[in-house]
């Protein structure tokens, strides 16, 4: 094709020269007559031709279908061309007095014709679609094609599906209900939609006006080696929102994992930005913030604790999640209430067609899906359930340090959800979540944990433009150490409840969306109970008072482009935080240290009666600016307040720590993050590159005085103290996504400070200079590849590098009056051995074919390949002076393998 | 699919396989990259309002993993005692590492005392002035008997002990802050000049302690020989000492009335030995400042503090002794207290129980923990 318009453009250019010697009268000025209207346009010209010495270069194909109405009489040949031509592809160029050369705008068709070439060559259907009329074109030349990209099967909407378009300016994905919306000139386009591990769909449109297009993709039945896209991330690198992630379930299973469960927020600590502080601590830090400061939303609803067995695995099953997103930097405005991070986790919906499951068995754990259609198309349930079967794991622990052979440990969960489609435009869905922990390491206490939530939200699309959501539901999380010694056999509890109710509005305008909502928690908090439980027990019987708050949020985001390479997300959040009785609270002298021998005075607050009233507001930008089609820079600025503060002076959060609302004496910590990055693809996103760098500035956050109590205190304002902190950090990441070996590395230097700084010594940490957090780790370097040994066999691993992270240790130990005393350096000052790590797995997928029964996968895995000991803790054991020593428990001290199988029915 | 699930069954059934690849965790002394203990000094010190001399220690750290609890003074220091009246005295090495005040100076209610270390080398050590505050008197000293029983790994393990209360005036200032201390002497009789040494596969022969007074002459064949006495006993009797484990402070919410009351200051092991003749319970209360209350109040928390997995790090403790003109790492306490004392005896007839008559012992009773062979004064 582009050859043939070369040649033309020869032809064309040559004529000119001739017949610039030989003619000067304008053919502009010729008027059409009676006899050349009433008749097709290519025999007008033809007829013009003969008539005049004028000459007209055109294909007969392009102008077959335009005819010359009689009204064209007497119009000069310059006006009728125009409006003929108005609305298609055609234009004309005169190029000389004599000479019009018929053209079609050549860009859009070569590239059409590029891409549909392109598909043809890999065999894969093309469906025509037309819209408008081509001989009625709309005026504008500009027309809008939107519509939603459903899952063929379970008929979800699917977000951040991806469109390509044969001109790639007019690339788009879904939104976050799988909406779309394409303004495009007209003309002829080919479409590619596409998901990770959906069959993509192609569409071949013809645009002459606007049109709704809904499309359905099918998950992909065989996985093709050359278009595996391996992952949103990837995918997006130039087009997504600055720190934003979204996490495929697909991949996450196919990767290494500790006792064949594919784990969730294991997958997040590889990150860039993300990092850990312990070998199998469930939490994690992003960007030098607090295991505390993310927030983990489970169907809306937040999470509290996301571990099983102190940690070693994540308490979310992930047959049941759809999809998660993680973001980091430039959080949207809907989301609040901790100031470092989101993962807002969907769990899945059942199946509207037919009645199918999974099952599973790992080390130490099987897990059974269900799911399938009550009502067909109209009511669906899905049910999971993932439980530990043996406690022979931590019975084989071997130390001589304690007998840990009488350990046990015991978890579920389960996950529950009904929706139901009241009509084309609503949709009710009833969700609930269940998680459970019984834990005994040494001694005779048992540590027990559990969340409990259960929610109902309502989806309505009152117009093509308007859609909303309602979700009302109750989160609780509690724990128990019950220790069972008989003489001091006593129960300690703990619980929080928070009733939620929030209100998204999503309003469509022409050239932008507007986004805002309403969001309402109740918290209640329940901080401590200690019950004996024999006759004999010598435990006293404590209940500290209850405390209450309610965070209350409203939000308003839009998005816009001002040119069409930047668009700009900005939103505004406005949270307001109210403590309120009853309550009794110690008043303490002022100018001095609040210390429980300083107490002058009791404030008392009745039922309701407001004790303390924050009110935050928090701008919230994120920016794109695509520089080229391959690249793109992005810029996100955050400011959050965060009203709940984990008390904790443990490192790795424990399920014994304490959620303490911010009040009379604990005001809300406030973040203020800057994000700026620059994203490239390279080589048609065979590979992909990105480096961002982030400062993050926190104030008011919570750390404990040296030798804090926490547990069971009443008057915790005597043990804390608030102070500021910063961090900051250089991300990078290099990804290969396409070929038989994708991998991608990522490697992180940040930094993250603390200072607290008081009027006294004693409210200062160490003297008031600045110190490390304690998951300072400057140096992350993450490596995950996946070969394709064949067709269904994937060999996987990782590759783990951090430094150490800083602790404070006893340097020496000295005799004062007859007693040994031992001499703890300042805070942080020293660090563990540095962490790393290298997985293999090797993943063998089952049949794929479209009509199959059940599909089968096997994952053998490797962990820690080359038996290093990281510590997964270091405490202190007593030496014969009564003197603290430093020991590590490596959990992992060696090679660890492990095999998972899964069917799918 | 059925094939499938019979296959998973089959997989339940086969659990005990997994048990094959076990789980290798271990605990182990981790090394850190930290100064050696021995580069820390420790600077301990008081004056009262008893009289002069007073006692300044200065000794360096030692390795947390020590056996034995050792004292590695710190020798040749200037060491200046400074009160807020432009009084100042040195003190003398009196022992290695323990350096005695020359007596100019006598503590005053009312007024500031401070001292200053200097090493050979130039560095400088300083106490922040600390203010000497009047007492209350310690008015009355109770004990309580108590059986306490411990679940032991195999059974219950019982244990007698007397708790030491205290009733006693809080003194005229506004803030309480009282440190009591508490020493309990006992007396232990042995008989070194009784000990046998066992070298196998020989029977055992007579060994006396040179301490004992007695040597090993000869006697008949068989006898191992007849014991003389050259001397009289250096070691026979001893007063052995219990001292508070950890810093018994006020707490502002057992003053009543000026008063506290039955303020728990001690635990006294009930045992054979411990009450075969009687027991001395003394009992000082100090007057002390918010600054050295503090510094004793994180020690106590350090010593209470049971070392678990989930165990917070306890903080560097804070002294009022400063580094002037160097960055060496430092722990020093220098206070100035008032002190009163009170006393009591506890007798074997108090004790609820039938003792059992002491252990025959052949070691020199200088052996006992914090023993001594003078008598102290208030035993008569």
């Amino acid at each position: 094709m582009l050859r043939r318009l070369l040649i033309f453009f020869g032809v064309a250019l040559l004529v000119q020269c001739t017949y610039i010697a030989t003619h000067a009268q304008n053919i502009y000025a010729y008027r059409l007559e009676s006899s050349d209207t009433e008749k097709p346009l290519a025999v007008v010209l033809e007829q013009i031709e003969r008539k005049t010495q004028a000459r007209f270069f055109f294909l007969n194909d392009w102008i077959q279908s335009i005819f010359v109405p009689s009204h064209y009489q007497n119009q000069t040949i310059a006006e009728a061309l125009t409006s003929l031509f108005q609305g298609t592809e055609l234009k004309y160029i005169l190029m000389d007095h004599y000479t019009i050369v018929v053209v079609k705008d050549p860009a859009n068709l070569l590239l059409h014709k590029e891409a549909r070439e392109k598909v043809i060559d890999k065999n894969k259907p093309i469906t025509q679609r037309y819209f408008g009329d081509k001989q009625n074109p709309v005026n504008a030349g500009i027309v809008e094609i939107s519509g939603i990209v459903f899952d063929a099967k379970t008929d979800e909407p699917m977000p951040f599906a991806s469109i390509q378009v044969s001109d790639p300016k007019y690339n788009t994905t879904t939104d976050d209900r799988g909406h779309f919306t394409l303004k495009i000139k007209q003309g002829v386009y080919l479409l590619t939609f596409s998901f990770v591990d959906f069959e993509s769909q192609v569409l071949d449109i013809a645009v002459y006006g606007n049109g709704n297009l809904d499309v359905k993709l099918e998950k992909a039945a065989l996985v093709l080696d050359e278009v595996v896209i391996q992952g949103q991330s990837s995918q997006d690198n130039t087009s997504s929102r600055i720190g934003k992630i979204e996490l495929t379930m697909k991949e996450m299973k196919r990767a290494p994992t500790f006792l064949g469960e594919a784990d969730l927020v294991k997958q997040v600590q590889l990150l860039p930005g993300v990092t850990t502080a312990g070998e199998a601590a469930t939490g994690f830090n992003v960007r030098g913030g607090s295991v505390d400061q993310n927030l983990i939303l489970y169907d809306g609803m937040p999470v509290y604790n996301s571990s099983h067995a102190f940690g070693f695995l994540t308490a979310f099953n992930s047959e049941a999640i759809r999809e998660v997103a993680f973001y980091k930097g430039g959080i949207p405005a809907e989301y609040g209430g901790r100031i470092s991070s989101v993962l807002d986790i969907q769990s899945k919906e059942g199946d509207y067609q037919k009645w199918g499951g999974k099952a599973g068995i790992g080390m130490i754990t099987g897990n059974l899906m269900i799911n399938g259609p009550i009502i067909k198309d109209k009511t669906a349930v899905i049910a999971s359930l993932r439980s530990t079967y043996s406690d022979w794991l931590v019975n084989s622990i071997k130390t001589d340090y304690a007998d840990l052979s009488k350990s046990t440990v015991f978890f579920y969960d389960a996950t529950l959800k009904l929706t139901h489609r009241i009509s084309d435009r609503s949709k009710l869905s009833l969700a609930s979540y269940s998680s459970s922990d019984s834990f005994r390491l040494i001694g005779d206490s048992t540590y027990k944990w559990n969340n409990f939530q259960i929610s109902a939200s309502f989806d309505h699309q009152f117009s093509d433009k308007l859609n909303a959501e309602l979700v009302a539901g109750v989160s609780s999380f509690g724990y128990s150490v019950n220790n069972s010694d008989y003489l001091t056999a006593s129960d300690l509890s703990y619980r929080i409840t928070t009733t939620t109710i929030k209100s998204g509005f999503i309003y469509q305008l022409p050239s932008r969306k507007l986004k805002m909502g309403w969001q309402v928690m109740h918290y209640q908090f329940e901080p401590g109970k200690l019950v004996p439980l024999t006759p004999v027990s010598s435990a006293k019987r404590v209940s500290l008072a209850n405390q209450y708050s309610i965070e209350n949020a409203f939000y308003a985001s839009t998005d816009w482009s001002p040119t069409s390479k930047i668009l700009i997300d900005a939103g505004l959040r406005i949270p307001t935080f109210f403590s309120f009785g009853a309550a009794q609270l110690n008043l303490y002298q002022s100018g001095g240290p609040r210390d429980i021998t300083s107490v002058v005075d009791t404030l008392r607050f009745g039922s309701g009666e407001i004790i303390k009233t924050y009110v935050g507001f928090e701008p919230r930008l994120s920016v794109r600016w695509t520089v080229s089609p391959s690249s793109s820079v992005k810029f996100g600025y955050n400011r959050m307040y965060q009203y709940l503060h984990l008390v904790t002076n443990t490192t790795a959060v424990t399920p014994v720590d304490i959620w303490q609302p911010s009040g009379y004496y604990f005001e809300p910590q406030r973040a203020d993050q800057f994000s700026i990055g620059y994203f490239k693809d390279i080589k048609e996103k065979k590979y992909s590159a990105s480096i961002e760098t982030f400062y993050k500035d926190i104030n008011n956050l919570v750390d404990f005085k040296d030798g804090a109590q926490l547990i069971m205190n009443s008057h915790l304002e005597t043990d804390l103290l608030q102070g500021k902190g910063y961090s900051y950090g250089v991300e990078t990441t290099f990804t290969k996504n396409m070929g038989r070996f994708t991998w991608s590395f990522n490697y992180t230097f940040s930094r993250s400070f603390r200072q607290v700084q008081g009027s006294t010594l004693k409210e200062s940490i160490n003297k008031g200079k600045e110190y490390p957090s304690n998951f300072d780790q400057p140096h992350i370097i993450n490596f995950s590849w996946k070969y394709n040994l064949a067709k269904r066999v994937f060999f996987t691993g990782n590759f783990t590098y951090r430094s150490g992270r800083p602790i404070t240790v006893p340097l020496a130990a000295f005799q004062l009056e007859n007693t040994t005393v031992t001499y703890y350096s300042e805070r942080n000052q020293y660090r563990i051995p540095e962490y790393h790590r290298l997985d293999f797995a090797l993943v063998i997928e089952g049949n794929h074919k479209r009509r199959k029964i059940a599909e089968a996968t096997w994952v053998f895995s490797i962990y820690n390949v080359y038996g290093r000991q990281n510590p997964y803790t270091i405490f202190f054991k007593n030496s014969t002076n009564g003197v603290p020593v430093p020991y590590q428990l490596s959990i992992i001290g060696t090679l660890f393998p492990s095999i998972s199988y899964n069917i799918k029915f | 699919m059925w094939d499938e699930l019979l296959i998973m069954r089959a997989l339940f059934g086969m659990r005990w396989i997994l048990v094959l690849f076990v789980a290798n965790s271990c605990v182990e002394r981790v090394e850190l990259d930290v100064p050696p203990p021995q580069s820390l000094l420790v600077i301990e010190g008081m004056i009262t309002t008893d009289v002069p001399p007073y006692t300044v220690k200065v000794s360096r750290g030692f390795a947390l993993d020590a056996d034995t609890v050792p004292f590695n003074p710190v020798e040749k220091l200037t060491i200046q005692l400074f009160d807020d009246q432009g009084n100042s005295e040195s003190f003398v090495e009196n022992t290695a590492g323990e350096y005695i005040s020359s007596g100019l100076i006598q503590g005053q209610i009312g007024h500031s005392y401070h001292i200053k270390v200097q090493t050979p080398d130039g560095k400088i050590f300083e106490s922040e002035p600390d203010l000497l505050k009047p007492v209350g008197q310690v008015t009355d000293i109770k004990y309580e008997y108590e059986q306490r029983i411990k679940q032991g790994k195999y059974f219950e393990e019982k244990k007698d002990i007397f708790n030491i209360y205290v009733n006693s005036n809080a003194g005229l200032g506004d803030d309480n802050y009282v440190r009591w201390r508490f020493k309990g002497t006992y007396m232990v009789e042995t008989y070194p000049q009784y000990y046998m040494r066992w070298i196998p596969p020989y029977t055992p022969y007579k060994d006396p302690w040179p301490c004992s007074g007695y040597r090993i002459g000869e006697g008949p064949i068989g006898s191992g020989g007849l014991l003389i006495k050259f001397d009289e006993c250096a070691c026979c009797v001893c007063w052995a000492n219990h001292f508070d484990q950890m810093p018994q402070l006020s707490d502002v919410q057992l003053v009543a009335n000026n008063q506290f009351n039955n303020v728990k200051v001690a635990e006294v092991p009930i045992t054979n030995m411990t009450f075969a003749n009687k027991y001395l319970v003394e009992v000082e209360q100090l007057s002390i400042s918010k600054s050295v209350f503090e510094f004793y109040k994180l020690i106590r928390k350090q010593k209470e503090e049971a070392s678990t997995l989930f165990q917070p790090p306890p903080g560097v403790i804070i002294g009022n002794v400063k580094a002037i003109n160097n960055n060496d790492l430092v722990i020093g306490i220098f206070g100035a207290s008032s002190i009163s004392r009170n006393h009591i005896f506890i007798y074997p007839e108090d004790v609820p129980f039938k003792l059992l008559p002491p252990d025959y012992n052949t070691e020199p009773c200088t052996r006992f923990p914090f023993s001594s062979t003078s008598k102290p004064v208030l035993w008569k």
